[in-house]
């Protein structure tokens, strides 16, 4: 292996994870924070660590079916991820709208409007999923790096 | 047998540059590591803090349309060049001894007043109003620390210098040669008050829990390094990982150097610096919640202004005529 | 001083991290509400999870084989709602959680299932072969009964249960 490619697998240890929350009724944000504050499930083992700062972040979680209101606003703020990044939808409200699917407000699903790359499935998704959705997204990253 | 080496290699090579970074992000691993164990967590690998430089490298790196692109991009780097070179100036007892300038202990402690301004100046120049709200609370953190650290130099200083039956002295080689002779200053009652507020000031300089204001990170988005991105985003981590290492070789070397040299004496330190980072930062990190800014900045003004300054007088007062 | 305690006890015992994702992961609850899985043999037909579910998961549609079950999970909920009403328990929740997934396998997250077309034993007609609900007919039915019932288009199962017992 070249030093290059291990360079970037040394690199793709260390995810840096960052929450947008796209009118979510906070209940995957919940379940977002126990996986990285509850000692059972640890997403720090991974490199994980949630940052502050958008411009900190390699992988996107975004939760909520991404109301009309917040439009606007989750485009200005996944803009300013740097590249290379990966988009992960957590919960099915993403996905697919979930339960609030025919209502006018929202603008589920997101990937019309977001290049989502991982779906984790649930309302709310389980700490141990959204860590094997994480764990997928790290290995896109990596073939992105 | 302490030796002295040409700044440059000083600076670049041990112990400032390589050795302290790469001592610098030990330490952080360390620090990350026992802090999971102490949540009961596992915990990232001990060189996750390498890992995440490396990351940062292969990031795209992005500045807001209204920053000032000059200051924001050298403001990492004066960060990071001065902890380099303050790192030339921390002694390691036996083993290292700064070239000899008069007062190397001053030099030393405006050196680390730089990071602080760095980060001022990275607030500032985003254009982002998180980075000014974290630019005023790093100047409001800076005023309130400053004051007792001029004060407990003033007192080992004076401790130190009229034991010795000089003025007092302001050299740090001096100072680790008297307490190799006389036993170290953490033993010595005139010196407690000093150390007392020595133990409140490495935590608002390091920025860790309970004085992390400036940078916290649910309140104002990580302050003053949030519209950082890529390399200049790795220089800062350097900067801090640095400084780290130049505050606890200071607290080492003034109140606690050891008696040895050569590896000893290197191995020793090492101990020394791993033991206060796990107990004296990350017990302490984990353990305390953060106060807010007006708390912290009333209670530096109060308690370890007033520690600080009853060790300058008592240094002053039970020194004047103690035996060399 | 609670802390110290904490420290102390979290050093002693060492971490309480599951070993997920790097081994296999805590068995889940015994109630937990997970995926949705569907017995085509023993559905009535009767459609009432369709009408129930809360966000539009299930699906069912006539086709040329029979009645098709469609359930996107990434549009379900877990509510349970589905298994509380079903009469013949043919839909119920497991505990398997792990469903995460890449953008590309969208779609196929789901659960299908079907009820076969068939044609009526007596009459020739449509139907299906859904499983017909006889918990409250007096005498039971045998199995070859209840075979035969199953056999039949709707109208020839009620006029089989009406002449049972009635000798011609």
């Amino acid at each position: 292996m070249t030093l290059l490619a291990k360079l970037k697998d040394v690199a793709a240890r260390s995810p840096w994870l960052y929450r947008i929350n796209a009118g979510s009724c906070n209940g995957c944000d919940v379940e977002l924070a126990t996986t990285a504050l509850i000692p059972r499930y640890d997403v720090e083992r991974l490199g994980c660590v949630y940052c502050g700062s958008p411009r900190h972040a390699d992988i996107v979680l975004i939760t909520g079916p991404l109301t009309k209101h917040v439009l606007a606003a989750a485009q200005r703020v996944y803009a300013e991820i740097p590249d290379p990044k990966v988009t992960v939808a957590v919960g099915v409200c993403p996905i697919s709208g979930g339960i609030f699917r025919e209502s006018y407000a929202i603008c589920a699903p997101i990937d019309q409007y977001f290049p989502v790359d991982v779906n984790v499935p649930g309302c709310p998704p389980r700490p141990p999923a959204i860590i094997a959705g994480v764990a997928k997204a790290i290995a896109i990253w990596r073939s992105r790096l | 047998m302490t030796s002295q080496l040409p700044i440059l290699v000083a600076a670049l090579v041990f112990p400032g540059g390589v050795f302290a970074l790469a001592l610098g992000l030990a330490l952080k691993g360390a620090d990350r590591r026992f802090a999971a164990r102490l949540q009961g967590r596992v915990g990232p690998p001990l060189a996750q803090p390498f890992f995440d430089i490396v990351k940062l490298g292969f990031k795209r790196t992005m500045a807001p349309d209204v920053a000032c692109a000059p200051v924001f991009f050298g403001a990492p780097l004066v960060g990071a060049a001065s902890m380099l070179l303050a790192m030339t100036l921390v002694p390691i007892a036996g083993v290292y001894a700064p070239n000899p300038i008069g007062g190397d202990l001053l030099v030393l402690l405006y050196l680390l007043a730089v990071p602080g301004i760095a980060l001022m100046l990275a607030g500032s120049s985003s254009g982002s109003p998180y980075g000014a709200i974290g630019f005023s609370r790093e100047m409001a953190m800076m005023i309130a620390y400053e004051g007792p650290i001029v004060l407990i130099v003033a007192a080992v200083a004076l401790r130190v210098g009229l034991a010795t039956g000089q003025g007092p002295t302001f050299s740090l080689s001096q100072i680790v040669a008297y307490q190799q002779a006389h036993g170290a200053l953490l033993f010595d009652p005139v010196m407690w008050p000093a150390i007392v507020a020595f133990a409140f000031f490495y935590p608002a300089n390091l920025g860790i829990v309970p004085f992390d204001i400036p940078e916290a990170e649910t309140e104002v988005l990580e302050g003053p390094l949030l519209e950082y991105s890529g390399r200049p985003l790795a220089l800062f981590k350097v900067m801090s990982a640095l400084k780290a290492v130049v505050v606890l070789g200071l607290g080492v070397a003034l109140f606690i150097p050891l008696p040895f040299a050569g590896v000893v004496g290197l191995v020793g330190w090492l101990v020394q610096l791993l033991a206060l980072a796990l107990i004296g930062v990350t017990a302490v990190r984990v353990g305390a919640g953060r106060m807010r800014i007006d708390q912290a900045f009333v209670f530096f003004l109060k308690w370890p202004l007033a520690f600080a300054l009853i060790g300058v007088v008592a240094a002053a007062y039970f020194s004047a005529g103690v035996a060399p | 001083m609670n802390f110290l305690t904490l420290f102390t006890r979290n050093l002693r015992r060492g971490p309480y991290t599951e070993p997920f994702p790097f081994g296999p992961p805590a068995p889940a609850p015994k109630r937990l509400r997970g995926r949705i899985e569907f017995d085509a043999k023993i559905c009535e037909g009767c459609l009432l999870c369709e009408k129930l579910c809360p966000s539009g998961a299930i699906r069912f549609s006539r086709t040329r084989e029979g009645l098709a079950f469609d359930c996107w999970h990434s549009t379900c909920v877990f509510c349970g709602t589905c298994e509380f009403y079903c009469p013949a328990g043919s839909i119920r929740q497991t505990t398997d959680w792990n469903l995460a997934h890449v953008e590309a396998e969208t779609f196929a997250v789901a659960e299908h299932g079907l009820i076969p077309a068939i044609v009526c034993a007596e009459c020739g007609g449509k139907g299906l072969d859904t499983a017909p609900n006889v918990s409250k007919v007096k005498p039971p039915l045998s199995d070859e009964e209840y075979a035969q019932l199953r056999a039949r288009c709707p109208k020839c199962r009620n006029k089989f249960l009406k002449n049972r017992g009635k000798t011609p």
